[in-house]
């Protein structure tokens, strides 16, 4: 049997016209719903954090809807993997603000906030923080629609060096970071104010990313012979090895590190070279119980096993968007980017119920609290070494 | 001038032990290279399984260290066997192009099957080599740079022993040279094959140990083989000697690099160094020399 | 079925579509483009733009490795070169978006003239070595010349204006895209009716003959480079305008072997395949994650990573092994069965 060629064209119409049909119809009803969308990290390179911010936001948003939602209106996180690649988040964003009205949203890296960055300023509805604190974002200017949930990484420096220039004056200080934006993003600021704090930085050392062998690195340091050397830039490698072969070499200095570095887990694979890590972090740790610390009895409660930092910073983001959200809401103003941003901002002396040690106020994009904490091996925890110390005092 | 001669001392004995490292991984690069002709550009995914596997029984099952090097040396082996067998050998006869792309394949499809496994993030393997830093005169070496060099010196010695005195190696060689002759001399050419293969697999297993004991393991420790591949060339693709000199030199130089210069100049010095001897001397210091002029 | 078509001219002979049916097919398709960015919501334009990209550079890459078979694994060095040019001219002088992106393939030309420069010297595997070398000097570059490419920060892109109107949407900038690209693809299918091309084919099976024939190989050799460093040029300059920010960490060795892959599955040596390539490659990370939600664990999510990175290995290793024409191959068979129908040879 010949097939016509008109019966060839229907066909051929036809099918063309069942993709369409196939590709059209993504459109979704919309809700009553406020929904926080995610590109959240939950494989890759950086899957332990973006599980435990996963958990996070989880945790919060089932808080709010426990207790009625805000307004009667309830909180959807609609998240995507994205395997911490810049295009995959860009991807999973599209996708998601194509199907959801999102207001609300959570970015996985400090490429990905750069990039969408200008989207975000054009669509106008949403405010976003994210796992990023480059400096770059913590200017409102540039980035209106953005917050970062912490310090950015200039600051966590000038806190680490604060501390340094307290305990020991005139100390003499080195910078170990990686060859990438994210660990580059302070060096420049940080000597500087290292300078102007009375400290003299007496070696900066870069590491190419994924160099398997540090011993070069780790020679240069010991020329340096600093009494404090700051990791940045790095989750974990190469940070023990420095301090493993540094200690058996002779050096004397103390190592300290930057928020992804200073996770209780992480610091604890490091094995005997964690003994005596510090650095500066802006929540409490999950097993910490002095002070007044409602919001952690409530997440030992919910969940029985040892939370990461990076689920803290997922829950403190969406308790900061809850009540970002609240205030537009009580102000009868509608839920968009810049309505939001004024909310936050608006937020002054706010207790987080424990996660941060003092009353915060977000002045502008960033939260510039932290105090140091320094690691026990014997107890296995992070326990705090210092005060809470505030930036914008 | 007040040059630091003890500074310079201590580089460069940190890039040999690196060197080392470099030595034997090409080592691997060369054996398979010289029997089969192919460029794996997987070499440092292999290392990673090797490492991987010493890690599950190490720590994971908590074997003693000898046993778990053991497992992972003969998982290598393994290894080595069953990608000759399935990938290598249906692509006989293909351009080396395709089979370099295999390779490449190859080397994604390790790497999200131990990220599948053990997940994306770094780890570190348990302790044991020796603690305490080498000292030669008043220069101070890593321990572990200083035992993963001597066992890289044992191994390519051993590798450079067999090569010339047992049959197997010969009949290796024979291959290299020539396949048509090798079959006619009654050598079993497709058991050479597999056995160079093997046979390399196992020894990136041992290398992958030492450079995950110094460096630590995660899915993305395989860019190793990029420097490899500039080892190499250097030394000359089929060359063991060769990928023993080149791995100290580039060693060397990346140490020199990265302590004069800075950490970001220590990949391209190698990369500049590369295009460099590509276009004087493409076939290595020790490679054979395929006549084919433009 | 389809009967012998008799062309009777030299011209006719060349001709790229020869039947009434082609040529409404395109129609159709062309159509069917047209239409496209009215029909579907955002996601979908997206993926169609980054898509359209990915194929203008793929079909960049075939002319170089599949044509002439000179194996590079510098695309994305070359698109990075395009892309920073494109900022770095929005950045400074503001000049019309079209002007950058010649600009772009200019500046990416002379990138590709240079590292095409070894392949006098150098053949088929240590090629691609050079190649490689020249890719991470590449990022050295973007990573390091602060004044220019603002170093590992990177730089930000305004969006495109053409005619005052700002493309700052996917489908605005779709009206960008989508007919340079196939202004491209025209392109690189008429190259190979001319002798330029069909010198390239030349060198590809065998260079001495082709040296013996009278083609000065150096010339060829650098112009193939040059070619297809202009399509991988105009492609990451495009690549700035839908992204809007350029980092040294855009284009990683990683994305060259994604083209390579691309044109790999897609079949070396056929326009069809760099298009059929690039398309499965870009589409395929996205239908497994419909496969992914679809499936019934609970963790499934978390195995995506590298269950897609094992699947791009597969699908490489996979094409090699079974389908070395790749799905060119594979349409060209599913045309051949419509044709002879009811006759099977």
């Amino acid at each position: 049997m010949i097939i016509s060629k008109s019966r060839r064209a229907t066909l051929g119409a036809l099918m063309a016209t069942a993709c369409l049909a196939l590709a059209g119809g993504a459109a979704q009803a919309q809700d009553k719903d406020i929904v926080i969308g995610g590109s959240i990290p939950m494989s890759g390179v950086f899957a332990f954090a973006g599980l435990g911010i996963h958990d996070g936001i989880q945790d919060y948003v089932k808080i709010v809807n426990d207790a009625g939602g805000i307004d009667g209106r309830k909180l959807r996180y609609v998240p995507e993997d994205t395997g911490y690649k810049v295009d995959a988040s860009v991807a999973a964003f599209k996708k998601i603000t194509s199907q959801n009205e999102v207001n609300l949203y959570y970015g996985d890296s400090t490429g990905f906030a750069k990039t969408i960055n200008s989207e975000l300023d054009r669509m106008g509805t949403i405010l976003m923080a994210g796992a990023s604190f480059a400096s770059e974002i913590n200017d409102p200017e540039k980035f209106p629609h953005q917050f970062l949930v912490g310090p950015d990484y200039t600051e966590m420096f000038g806190i680490l060096l604060r501390y340094i220039a307290d305990e020991k004056p005139g100390a003499k200080v080195a910078f170990v970071y990686s060859d990438t934006e994210f660990g580059r993003d302070p060096i420049e600021s940080s000597r500087e104010l290292a300078k102007s704090l009375g400290l003299s930085v007496s070696g900066e050392i870069m590491t190419p990313p994924g160099s398997v062998d540090v011993s070069t690195e780790v020679i240069k340091l010991r020329r340096a012979a600093p009494d404090y050397t700051i990791f940045h830039g790095y989750v974990l490698a190469p940070i023990p090895e420095f301090i493993i072969q540094g200690r058996k070499m002779g050096m004397k200095s103390h190592w300290m590190g930057t928020f992804w570095t200073m996770d209780n887990s992480m610091v604890m694979k490091m094995g005997e070279a964690a003994e005596g890590f510090m650095g500066v972090m802006p929540f409490r740790y999950y097993y910490e119980t002095e002070g007044d610390v409602p919001m952690l009895e409530k997440i030992r409660e919910m969940r029985p096993e040892y939370q990461s930092t990076a689920y803290t910073q997922g829950f403190l983001t969406t308790m900061l968007f809850t009540e970002a959200v609240k205030r537009t809401l009580a102000a009868g103003k509608e839920l968009n980017g810049d309505n939001l941003k004024a909310a936050l901002n608006s937020i002054e002396n706010f207790d987080t119920g424990g996660i941060i040690g003092v009353p915060i106020s977000i002045k502008g994009n960033s939260i510039p609290v932290g105090r140091i904490y320094r690691a026990d091996l014997e107890q296995q925890k992070m326990l705090p070494a210092s005060d809470w110390i505030s930036l914008d005092q | 001038m007040n040059f630091d001669w003890l500074f310079l001392f201590e580089i460069s004995l940190a890039g040999i032990g690196t060197g080392g490292l470099y030595a034997l991984t090409g080592l691997c690069f060369v054996l398979i290279y010289k029997a089969t002709r192919v460029v794996n550009l997987a070499i440092g995914e292999m290392l990673m399984i090797g490492a991987y596997v010493f890690f599950a029984f190490a720590a994971g099952m908590a074997l003693p260290i000898w046993l778990a090097i053991l497992g992972a040396v003969i998982a290598g082996g393994l290894l080595g066997a069953l990608v000759e067998r399935t990938m290598i050998r249906p692509m006989l006869g293909e351009s080396p192009i395709s089979v370099f792309m295999v390779t490449v394949g190859l080397a994604s499809i390790l790497v999200g099957l131990v990220e599948l496994v053990w997940g994306a993030n770094p780890q570190r393997l348990p302790e044991f080599l020796p603690d305490d830093p080498v000292m030669i005169g008043e220069a101070f070496i890593a321990s572990k740079v200083f035992y993963g060099f001597l066992v890289a010196a044992l191994l390519v010695a051993a590798v450079l022993l067999i090569f010339r005195f047992w049959r197997g190696g010969i009949a290796l060689r024979a291959t290299a040279s020539d396949q048509a002759a090798a079959y006619s001399m009654g050598i079993n050419v497709p058991r050479v094959f597999s056995l160079s293969w093997t046979f390399a697999g196992a020894l990136a297993a041992v290398a992958g140990i030492v450079v995950g004991a110094i460096g630590g393991i995660s899915p993305v420790m395989g860019v190793f083989g990029l420097s490899v591949l500039v080892v190499v060339i250097f030394g000359g693709l089929d060359s063991v000697l060769g990928a023993l000199i080149g791995g100290l030199f580039i060693g060397l130089v990346e140490a020199w690099a990265s302590a004069y210069l800075g950490g970001e100049y220590e990949l391209l010095v190698t990369f500049i160094l590369l295009v460099l001897i590509l276009m004087v001397r493409p076939y290595g210091l020790f490679g054979t020399a395929e006549i084919e002029r433009l | 079925m389809r009967i012998g078509t008799a062309p009777q001219t030299y011209a006719a002979d060349q001709a790229l579509f020869d039947t009434r049916t082609q040529w409404t097919w395109l129609a159709l398709l062309g159509l069917l483009l047209v239409a496209f960015p009215f029909l579907v919501n955002e996601y979908w334009l997206y993926m169609a733009c980054l898509v359209a990209i990915n194929v203008a550079s793929a079909t960049g890459l075939n002319i170089l490795t599949g044509y002439t078979g000179l194996v590079s694994l510098g695309q994305a060095a070359f698109m990075g070169m395009g892309a920073y040019t494109v900022a770095a001219l929005e950045a400074r002088f503001g000049t019309p978006a079209l002007l950058n992106l010649v600009a772009a393939g200019v500046v990416a030309m002379a990138g590709g003239a240079i590292v095409g420069i070894p392949s006098l010297r150098v053949k088929g595997l240590y090629l691609a070595i050079a190649t490689i070398a020249a890719s991470f000097i590449a990022h050295f570059v973007f990573a390091n010349w602060t004044a220019v490419t603002g170093g590992t920060a990177g730089l930000s892109v305004p969006p495109a204006r053409f005619f005052g109107v700002a493309l700052d949407t996917s489908f605005r900038i779709y009206w960008l895209i989508l007919p340079l690209t196939v202004l491209m693809v025209a392109g690189a299918a008429n190259l190979f009716r001319t002798r330029i091309g069909r010198a390239f084919i030349a060198i590809r099976d065998r260079d001495i003959s082709a040296d013996v024939l009278g083609i000065p190989l150096l010339r060829y050799k650098l112009l193939s480079f040059g070619l297809s460093s202009f399509y991988a040029g105009v492609a990451g300059g495009l690549w700035a305008y839908f992204f809007r920010v350029v980092t040294p960490e855009s284009f990683p060795l990683l994305m060259s072997i994604f083209f390579l892959a691309a044109i790999i599955v897609g079949g070396m040596g056929t326009i069809l395949g760099s298009i059929l390539g690039a398309i499965f490659m870009t589409l395929v990370p996205e239908l497994l994650k419909f496969v992914v939600d679809w499936l019934p664990f609970e963790n499934a999510t978390v195995a995506l990573s590298p269950v897609r990175t094992m699947v791009f290995g597969a699908l490489i290793v996979g094409f090699l092994i079974f389908e070395p024409h790749g799905l060119a191959e594979i349409w060209r068979r599913i045309r051949r069965f419509f044709h002879l129908y009811p006759f099977r040879t």
